[in-house]
């Protein structure tokens, strides 16, 4: 790697403190199984892409990474330490922040109570009575949306005013207010055009070559996001059946494992077939 | 810390005409309070323009009835924010001077008596509450039954019979009625300013707290709500207790107006008038939006109609065909106004 201009540290990776690692989570709905020994692995600084079909139990793990679900069985650790979440808040408030497939904004609340859904400003009337400090929140949405690049008419907008793409960039804008150490994006590429998704995309790599917040993103297709994402895991089924670093395969290498079918054996022979691992 | 030129709001809608929201049909389009209070204002006129006496003769009686159609119309509306109804306020209604009542006949002071009997309301209502969130009944079904059950119990308990209130002060004075005033007599306004400060305290509380930002956030995405961290369940319990204990305070309001404590007063019709003040001033009934001013605005039309009709020579029979047509009429204009509000904004 030592002659390829590395923009992006990929080396560096390799040294970077274990962030999150999850062993062997399982989670059933009634007669469904969700999610099979799902085990996992993440450094700091370094981004993911979760792929797979519909039902692959791709939200499923991230509504468990999130508070959300709680597993059925299996350990989540974080930054070295067994990690219990009890709910999605516990969550955030450990520096695990979610952009939902359906963005988790409430429409007839303004954009800036959205921003700050969750952890509103606080100040105490009379030092007591606590009000939700709306004149607070707004600037700081303002300052945080212009850093970020995002243009709004009003920050006071409702949410239920806003285009589909502007709906999805506070989404984002959100789960980036407080430096989170892991951010996980659930198919954030799904209602955007290209220009827009292209801004999400940059925010990504911006992310990336920083190096301080790890990213699981969720796509349904690799491709779209081959570009900035450092590896690849394959869900099937519930099951991890590919973990690969985009450092040592290629685009055309993984479509031809993934058109193999995608079930444990057949990527084995997939694998086998390419020229092993 | 993306320094990008563009921006996602390329794509944004164009921005409303400016021509819409202005001068005073940009009022109405902007405020949700605004066409039930021009709908107030206007009865009010046509009514005063008919017969001279309609604001000089029913002052008292429309301050009387708009406060207890309010206080019930708030409780609705805050509810309704939540996606959620309380079809057993007319009968928490009854039931709570009914448990201050037994209260003082076990010799407890009757001011602790009220506060117990509004912890009672409260507990209504948190049942209520816990049925719909914890166990999925629809609330229209759990408080369906709350009002059966209740109603049973008072009257069952009371045999039927009313009993006199067991009047004192200082909560004569602050609670209905001065402590000259005869029974049903003239000072009755206490009530209504208790529903003009709750109706303050309630708009602040909607507007200006966590809680009333999660209020607005269950109703409007239950799903988001969860995803956000909000805790849902004690947000919508939360709101049924509120209900409730304004059910259960203007029943006690109204037993100490009336001095008689009737396990027959809170008529169902009440809780339907306080549903349909709410949802004239402009609350929706599927969660998310309403406002506690323009319920309160509703309770007032519905006053003037039902008080207002008779004076200009209705039948009480056909009063509830103007009342009736009434309601269907501010809210066929609110859905007209909503309809005008996101062509202004799309």
């Amino acid at each position: 790697m030592s002659s390829v201009p590395d923009p992006f540290n990929v080396a560096g990776l390799q040294n970077a403190p274990i962030l999150l690692r999850t062993e062997h989570i399982s989670k059933s709905f009634g007669a469904v199984t969700a999610l099979k020994d799902v085990s996992i692995q993440l450094r700091k600084g370094e981004v993911l892409a979760l792929v797979g079909d519909n039902g692959a139990g791709k939200s499923t793990f991230i509504k468990v990474l999130c508070g959300f679900h709680p597993p059925d069985s299996g350990t989540i650790e974080w930054e070295g330490k067994p990690l219990h979440l009890k709910s999605p808040l516990d969550a955030r408030q450990h520096g695990i922040e979610t952009v939902y497939q359906d963005l988790a904004l409430v429409n007839d609340l303004t954009v800036y109570h959205n921003m700050f859904l969750g952890r509103e400003k606080i100040i105490r009337f009379a030092g007591v009575v606590p009000f939700t400090d709306n004149g607070g929140m707004k600037r700081q949405t303002r300052d945080h949306l212009n850093r970020l690049g995002i243009n709004l008419p009003s920050v006071s907008s409702l949410v239920r005013q806003l285009s589909g793409g502007q709906r999805q960039s506070i989404a984002v804008a959100r789960s980036m207010q407080t430096a989170p150490k892991l951010l996980i994006m659930d198919e954030p590429l799904a209602a955007l055009g290209v220009r827009e998704g292209g801004l999400v995309l940059d925010l990504i790599q911006n992310l990336r070559r920083q190096r301080e917040t790890s990213i699981i993103l969720i796509v349904h297709n690799y491709n779209q996001v081959f570009e900035v994402c450092d590896r690849i895991n394959f869900l099937h089924t519930g099951e991890i059946v590919l973990d690969r670093s985009t450092a040592d395969t290629t685009e055309e290498e993984l479509i031809r494992i993934v058109k193999s079918g995608l079930g444990r054996s057949a990527v084995a022979q997939a694998i086998a077939s390419a020229g092993g691992l | 810390m993306v320094a990008k030129e563009g921006n996602i709001a390329a794509g944004a809608p164009p921005k409303p005409a400016a021509g819409v929201f202005a001068g005073l049909g940009g009022i109405l389009l902007r405020l949700p309070e605004a066409s039930i209070a021009v709908v107030a204002i206007a009865i009010s006129i046509i009514f005063e323009v008919i017969n001279q006496n309609y604001f000089s003769g029913l002052v008292q009686v429309l301050a009387a009835s708009t406060a207890l159609y309010g206080l019930i119309a708030i409780g609705e509306a805050m509810l309704m924010i939540t996606g959620e109804i309380d079809l057993s306020a007319a009968k928490v209604y009854s039931t709570t001077p009914f448990i201050a009542y037994y209260l003082t006949q076990a010799n407890m002071p009757y001011g602790l008596a009220l506060v117990l009997a509004l912890v009672g309301a409260g507990l209504i209502g948190s049942v209520n509450g816990m049925l719909t969130v914890l166990f999925g009944v629809p609330s229209l079904i759990a408080t369906l039954g709350m009002l059966f059950f209740l109603d049973g119990v008072t009257l069952s308990v009371s045999h039927s019979e009313p009993v006199t209130t067991p009047l004192a002060e200082p909560f004569n004075t602050f609670l209905g009625r001065g402590q000259q005033q005869p029974i049903g007599g003239a000072a009755q306004y206490a009530a209504f300013i208790w529903l003009v400060l709750f109706v303050i305290l309630l708009t602040i509380v909607l507007k200006r707290t966590r809680f009333g930002t999660y209020t607005i956030s269950v109703g409007s995405n239950l799903l988001a709500a969860r995803e956000i961290g909000i805790r849902t369940h004690r947000v919508k319990i939360a709101n049924f207790v509120i209900m409730s204990l304004l059910a259960g305070f203007a029943g006690i309001t109204e037993s100490i107006i009336s001095g008689s404590t009737d396990p027959s007063a809170g008529d169902n019709t009440l809780t339907l008038y306080g549903i349909a003040a709410a949802v004239i001033g402009g609350t929706s009934l599927f969660g998310g939006s309403g406002t506690l001013i323009g319920a309160a605005i509703g309770a007032y039309v519905i006053a003037a109609l039902l008080a207002g009709l008779p004076l200009i020579g209705a039948q009480a029979t056909e009063s509830n065909i103007i009342l009736g047509m009434a309601i269907v009429g501010a809210i066929l204009l609110n859905i007209l106004l909503n309809k005008l509000r996101n062509q202004g904004r799309s």
